[in-house]
């Protein structure tokens, strides 16, 4: 007889395992066949298993799913729940690693794009679902010596995500947007979009309760992107410079806190 | 049990679809169970949650503490909850005699124990924790079932019942998963029902389930797809004369319909509980 540790243990696995997710001799030994096979019944709960989080991905992933189609959707997603199954229970956290699995998921080797899909999609749901936090203004760092504002790393909302990518996104995005955007997606569609049309840099986040995205000059991008990585406001000037030598530092710090993105700050002696 | 201020009121669970409406229009309903695992991030979902608190009392259920796993609850997890139970000040709060959680996976589903000295001593130990963790009283779901384990000698009710007398934790009798798990295993819905201490029932869950064939046989799926059978509204006419009235809360969570629709389903519990819950008060 099992204990009650290799029980769940043997139950995971044959929930999660190989395709055919065969229960082990151990735990089939465990249940009562009562009329259908060990086999039946675990598979009532694994197809519950998969079908709840393949439904909580595409949720998170349509655009994803638009470009690949439902079928195909569902077959990665199957293979990506197995794979990775979620961490804790709050399932609008469920998926983040979805656009590194399709870096390497071998059917999607040649659908270059879709991982940076996934990234955008997934960083507007982390900025639907991140914690509420109250905006500063530059007058908070009014006490600070002109010596020390160098080594100040400044804290962004818990919304925004800064991403960028060698494709042009946002026009593959608005491309496959449902109904509400129909006429500019028609628009898109028609015309072929051209993958060379250049790298784009993307700053997420939400304003009250709308998920908004823009794109943004890419030193622009740089110097948001040293802050949220907690670099100081000296080492983000110098990302943002090495960017473009003519970078308006003084106006990008005005910018964050115009924009309501700084929540705190820290002095870092 | 003392009576609670929800017993003469049906509730509804509070849903994605019908967030907006709700907040908008404030239907006639008398309480509301939210999902702990939907509100414990940011944004819309908690601000519209904190429009209706106002003008309803909340019913927090858990799906997610997993009560039955080896590891015991998850403590960041069950911080979370704490802090949206601190912020809420729900009427009621409950979970399930289930586990989810095994070697760090979620898996997603209320998964079955054996019923056994091991699996009764595990439950009661994290209710406890719970329980503590939350500083008030825990009402423990009994689960819908498509297996049983060979080596399970307790039945369901009665180590719901031990749980609640071992832990001061009450019960949440869920009529349709009772109607589930008995039909599917040959067993008698009205002894189960019997077999609860109806001091510690303090809600009453129903809900919709599917029918479907496997293997030659018909296995009832508890999915809260549908309207509640007419064999699960009978069990609840039998539950409200052996406990009395209790909150009762209609469950629905795929094809969700209009919100009309769930309010029709409150109405009609409501109606069985002022028949058969006050003649058994009388």
């Amino acid at each position: 007889m099992l204990t009650l540790r290799e029980l769940q243990s043997e139950f995971r696995h044959a929930l999660l395992g190989g395709v055919d997710g065969e229960p082990s001799g151990a735990l089939s030994a465990e249940m009562l066949a009562d009329g259908l096979s060990p086999e039946a019944r675990l598979g009532i709960y694994r197809h519950h298993v998969v079908t709840t989080l393949t439904a909580t991905l595409k949720g998170t992933y349509p655009v994803v799913a638009r470009l690949v189609g439902d079928g195909f959707f569902a077959y990665a997603a199957d293979a990506f729940v197995r794979r990775h199954p979620p961490a804790g229970p709050c399932l609008f956290e469920y998926g983040g690693g979805f656009a590194e699995f399709l870096v390497s998921f071998p059917p999607c080797r040649d659908f270059v794009y879709l991982p940076d899909v996934a990234r955008l999609e997934w960083a507007m749901n982390a900025a639907l679902h991140a914690e509420d936090a109250h905006a500063i203004d530059l007058g908070s760092l009014g006490g600070i010596s002109a010596e020390a504002i160098a080594t100040v790393t400044l804290r962004l909302d818990p919304s925004v995500t800064l991403l960028s990518s060698p494709w042009p996104m946002e026009r593959i995005w608005r491309a496959n947007q449902p109904a509400a955007d129909a006429e500019a997606s028609a628009a898109d569609a028609e015309a072929t979009i051209d993958l060379r049309a250049g790298s784009v840099c993307l700053e997420v986040r939400r304003l009250g309760d709308d998920v908004i995205w823009r794109t943004l000059p890419s030193a622009e991008h740089a110097f948001r992107s040293a802050l949220a990585a907690a670099e100081t406001l000296e080492r983000a000037a110098h990302w943002a410079l090495a960017v473009d030598p003519s970078f308006d530092l003084v106006g990008a710090i005005h910018a964050v806190f115009a924009e309501g993105l700084v929540t705190g700050f820290q002095v870092s002696s | 049990m003392t009576e609670s201020p929800l017993a003469a009121r049906a509730g509804l669970g509070l849903r994605a679809p019908h967030l907006d409406e709700v907040a908008a229009t404030r239907p006639a309903v008398g309480w509301w169970e939210v999902h702990a695992e939907n509100f414990l991030g940011g944004g819309p979902a908690r601000r519209q949650l904190d429009v209706i608190r106002r003008d309803y009392p909340i019913s927090v259920h858990g799906v997610g503490l997993s009560l039955g796993s080896v590891d015991g609850p998850d403590a960041r997890h069950l911080e979370r909850v704490r802090r949206l139970i601190e912020w809420l000040e729900p009427a009621l709060v409950s979970e399930h005699l289930s586990w989810s959680i095994a070697g760090g996976a979620y898996l997603n589903h209320l998964l079955p124990l054996p019923y056994t000295e091991e699996s009764l001593a595990l439950m009661s130990r994290n209710v406890e924790i719970v329980q503590a963790a939350l500083g008030r009283r825990l009402l423990v779901e009994n689960p819908a079932s498509y297996l049983r384990f060979r080596h399970s000698p307790i039945a369901e009710p009665d180590f719901l019942a031990e749980l609640a007398r071992r832990t001061g934790c009450g019960l949440l009798c869920d009529v349709n998963n009772v109607y589930v798990s008995t039909q599917n295993f040959g067993l008698d819905a009205r002894a189960y029902l019997d077999a609860l201490p109806p001091a510690a029932v303090g809600e009453i869950h129903l809900a919709g389930h599917a029918r479907n064939e496997a293997g030659g046989r018909t296995i009832l799926i508890d999915d809260h797809g549908s309207r509640v059978g007419e064999p699960v509204w009978e069990l609840y006419r039998r539950a409200l004369s052996r406990f009395g009235r209790r909150p009762t809360l209609i469950e629905w969570d795929t094809e969700i319909p209009a919100l009309a629709v769930l309010i029709d389903e409150a109405g009609r519990a409501e109606r069985s509980a002022g028949l058969e819950g006050d003649a058994h008060a009388a």
